[in-house]
């Protein structure tokens, strides 16, 4: 691959499948996406929302949001963006025949309203907190085609870069806007190389052909890199929860004891050390201490057999023959067919072994694996939950209404307490008292356990020493790449 | 050989009609479902059902299989379910891809393969005889997931003489066709070897050398055309794998070829680009079938199809 002057080439794992953020749901298109496109709101490196194209926000009651647009801001065809395309933005992906997968997202919307050519207002059906989260889609021009019958490429955007070049299975390459409103950026482009297996681009890197990747890394190879090329190495906190899915129509399963038994079997620090070299850290659970409802004071299940034993007994499931060989009960543990995740759940059943539970590990291709998660057909399972922002994703994931297919909710978890407190925390919109409602939330679900939390994926990030000005998202996104500089 | 071609023409159409009917029932009985993956977390059940109605999904599967064939008879192999472009456009795409390494590999794997078989056939016991079947041995214990890195470190890394991976110009060539090559050359070398070694003992050869021909025109002239066929019947076999697209090569060395798309479109069960990858792939093997019929008559005049 020819590399253009001053262009920064990124390694990535999987082909970006929709740039066109009406439709991008991939992490690679939804990143890529967001050099292309502006949008309302930007969540920053701390995942705190600020003003993009909006010059200044405010509710006006609370169902009703007033946007006025930063003015002289143009797509990358030279059409100046006004509040027509915001408006055509949303109203397209509402459209039943967009097709959009991001329409249920926008549920909440009643209507946008235009009162200026540079002033909109959103109007809510009802209140609901987490909305603000949907202003961070990324704008496209007023009549866009849609997910039509053309092969058409994806819209222009106004950020600071321009799509230059789409070759699907390749790369996708973006050059630098030189018209972009917060000046233009300082790297000449950007260039997205495919790069399927991980040590083929960790072989990429040293050649010189990469010079970033952000995480699907294996664990492995990172002292490699630390000892074999001059790499900057960067971990830093994520977002993305790693977790243990629990079945809780099971009848040994519905036991909160077994639950917290098996929670106290695990020997987190031990895999996290030996099979993860230290790329994640344990999680208490699923927010993370980078969101803002992050509750530090809720409890954990640190690694105590003894203590697992003794739960399982007051459980009323007593080991038959002592530290011998027959289990306590069996019960089955579903992954996909990926080497590490193998690995790990063999881990998981030789620590749970100790405490008499004895699991049955299936792995199997990801369609299949997702459908029988969905579907409920399952004891046990290991899955992450990724780009946590707003804690209202309990309500998606716990809620009792949210069962598949309404939901989340695969493990059939159903608690009334629980479900008043997530109906309360989507229609409050005060902050400090949401972050009460969401403490108290993350301190009952820690004793409960409808999923027993394992890590927190670090964010990974290796670059070439000359790469300065990139901050690391917690979400994993690259748009700190517009102020960037490559020597 | 009119009749024949007009038969194995005619035989062309339940065999696509039987590959597409297997993988159009295989690819809606596995579990998974296009419209979950499609609409991820987030969607209501009403959306889902809404999308399942748009894409014709919620239709009974004899009637999808029949507006399928419709469609495809019209020359429409339908649109992704994810990328913004139609099936041919997308298949078309990376097609150029598959066809320059399945091209290249044969290739390399026809110079390792006849040369060294050739030398194994007459020297046979020999130091080169030996040395041809440890190569082959050794090529065909060693996976490509394990000897393409290994060629990358050599080559890119240590020597610098190739980039490690993507498709660009002859240089991003060598190092995924050497590893295809070299898997195949070890298959080949043994089955020329073996069909040499078999001719070479027939009595019109030795009647040939008491006529006092020179060897090398014995071996070319009566050894080489009537050692061929079997070794017809394996290139072909293999060269038809390779227009199926190598998954583990291509993946390796990030080559956007037909494999990789035709797993990425099972694992997001876009049914329609795995429809119209398997009638490549489907294709691809049939004519291929078809064409190595015709090059058996042309090597030995005296295969006879039947009247």
């Amino acid at each position: 691959m020819e590399r253009p002057p001053g262009y920064l080439v990124v390694g990535i794992e999987s082909n970006p499948l929709q740039i066109d953020p009406r439709y991008s749901t991939d992490a690679n298109s939804v990143r890529i996406g967001n050099l292309i496109y502006n949008s309302l709101l930007r969540a920053d490196e701390r995942s705190q929302l600020q003003p993009e194209l909006a010059e200044q926000w405010r509710m006006i009651d609370d169902r009703t949001y007033v946007f006025d647009l930063r003015r002289g801001v143009s797509f990358h065809d030279g059409r100046p963006l006004t509040a027509a395309d915001v408006k055509y933005t949303y109203e397209s992906i509402l459209d039943a025949n967009s097709l959009s997968p991001k329409r249920s997202l926008l549920h909440p919307l009643q209507s946008i309203e235009q009162t200026g050519s540079h002033q909109l207002l959103f109007h809510l059906r009802a209140a609901h907190a987490p909305f603000v989260d949907q202003f961070t889609l990324g704008i496209v021009p007023a009549r866009s085609p849609a997910f039509g019958n053309s092969n058409h490429e994806p819209p222009p955007g106004s950020g600071p870069f321009r799509l230059q070049a789409l070759e699907s299975g390749e790369k996708v390459t973006l050059a630098a806007n030189p018209d972009y409103w917060e000046g233009r950026p300082q790297l000449a482009g950007v260039t997205f190389k495919v790069v399927p297996d991980a040590l083929v681009r960790v072989l990429e890197f040293k050649h010189g052909a990469i010079d970033f990747m952000q995480n699907d890394l294996e664990p492995d190879m990172l002292p490699w890199l630390k000892e074999n090329t001059a790499a900057d190495v960067e971990m830093n906190q994520g977002t993305t929860f790693q977790y243990i899915g629990i079945n809780m129509t099971h009848p040994i399963l519905r036991h909160q004891k077994v639950r917290q038994a098996i929670a106290c079997a695990i020997d987190r620090d031990s895999i996290i050390r030996h099979l993860l070299k230290n790329t994640v850290s344990d999680a208490g659970g699923l927010l993370s201490p980078l969101n803002w409802a992050y509750d530090p004071g809720a409890p954990r299940w640190p690694y105590d057999p003894e203590r697992a034993k003794r739960l399982l007994d007051q459980a009323g499931f007593v080991d038959p023959d002592g530290d011998g060989p027959r289990p306590r009960f069996r019960l089955s543990f579903k992954t996909t067919n990926i080497d590490l995740r193998r690995r790990i759940a063999e881990a998981l059943k030789e620590q749970l072994l100790r405490v008499g539970v004895e699991l049955d590990l299936r792995s199997y291709e990801w369609g299949t694996f997702f459908a029988d998660v969905k579907n409920g057909n399952f004891h046990l399972y290991s899955l992450a939950w990724v780009g946590i922002e707003d804690p209202d994703i309990y309500y998606q994931i716990l809620h009792s209404t949210s069962v598949p297919p309404n939901g989340d909710n695969r493990g059939r978890y159903s608690d009334p307490e629980v479900d008043r407190l997530l109906a309360r925390g989507r229609t409050t919109l005060d902050r400090t008292e949401r972050k009460t409602i969401y403490r108290d939330i993350q301190r009952y679900l820690a004793e409960d356990l409808p999923n027993i939390p394992l890590w927190w994926w670090k964010n990974v990030v290796v670059k070439k020493p000359g790469l300065r000005g990139f901050v690391a998202y917690p979400d994993g996104e690259l748009i700190s790449l517009k102020r960037a500089t490559l020597d | 050989m009119k009749p024949f071609l007009l038969r194995r023409c005619l035989l062309l159409l339940p065999t696509f009609l039987g590959a597409l009917s297997l993988v159009f029932a295989l690819i809606h009985l596995i579990p998974g479902d296009p419209v979950e993956a499609m609409l991820g977390e987030t969607a209501t059940a009403a959306d889902k059902e809404a999308m399942r109605q748009s894409l014709g999904f919620d239709r009974p599967l004899l009637v999808q299989y029949r507006s399928f064939l419709v469609n495809l008879a019209a020359g429409d192999l339908g649109r992704s379910l994810y990328e913004p472009a139609s099936v041919a456009h997308i298949i078309g795409a990376r097609l150029p891809a598959t066809l320059q390494l399945a091209l290249c590999a044969m290739i390399a794997a026809v110079f390792i393969a006849f040369p060294l078989g050739t030398l194994a056939a007459i020297r046979r016991g020999g130091w080169l005889d030996r040395s041809a079947l440890t190569f082959s041995l050794l090529g065909l214990s060693l996976p490509n997931f394990w000897l393409g890195p290994l060629l990358m470190i050599v080559f890119s890394i240590q020597l610098g003489w190739t980039p490690v991976s993507g498709r660009g110009g002859l240089s991003h060539l060598f190092l995924p066709a050497l590893t295809l090559g070299l898997g195949m050359a070890a298959i080949l070398v043994r089955i020329v070897r073996a069909s040499l070694l078999q001719v070479m003992h027939q009595d019109y050869v030795q009647t040939a050398r008491a006529k006092g021909l020179k060897e090398s025109r014995v071996l070319l002239k009566h050894v080489s055309r009537n050692a061929l066929l079997s070794v017809i019947t394996i290139m072909s076999l293999q060269f038809g794998g390779l227009l199926a697209g190598s998954l583990i090569t291509e993946t390796i060395f990030s080559w956007p070829g037909i494999g990789r798309l035709t797993v990425q479109a099972i694992q997001t069960r876009d049914y329609p680009l795995v429809q119209g990858c398997v009638l490549v792939i489907a294709t691809s093997y049939i004519l291929i079938n078809f064409v190595t019929d015709l090059l058996y008559k042309w090597v030995d005049p005296r295969v006879n199809y039947g009247s």
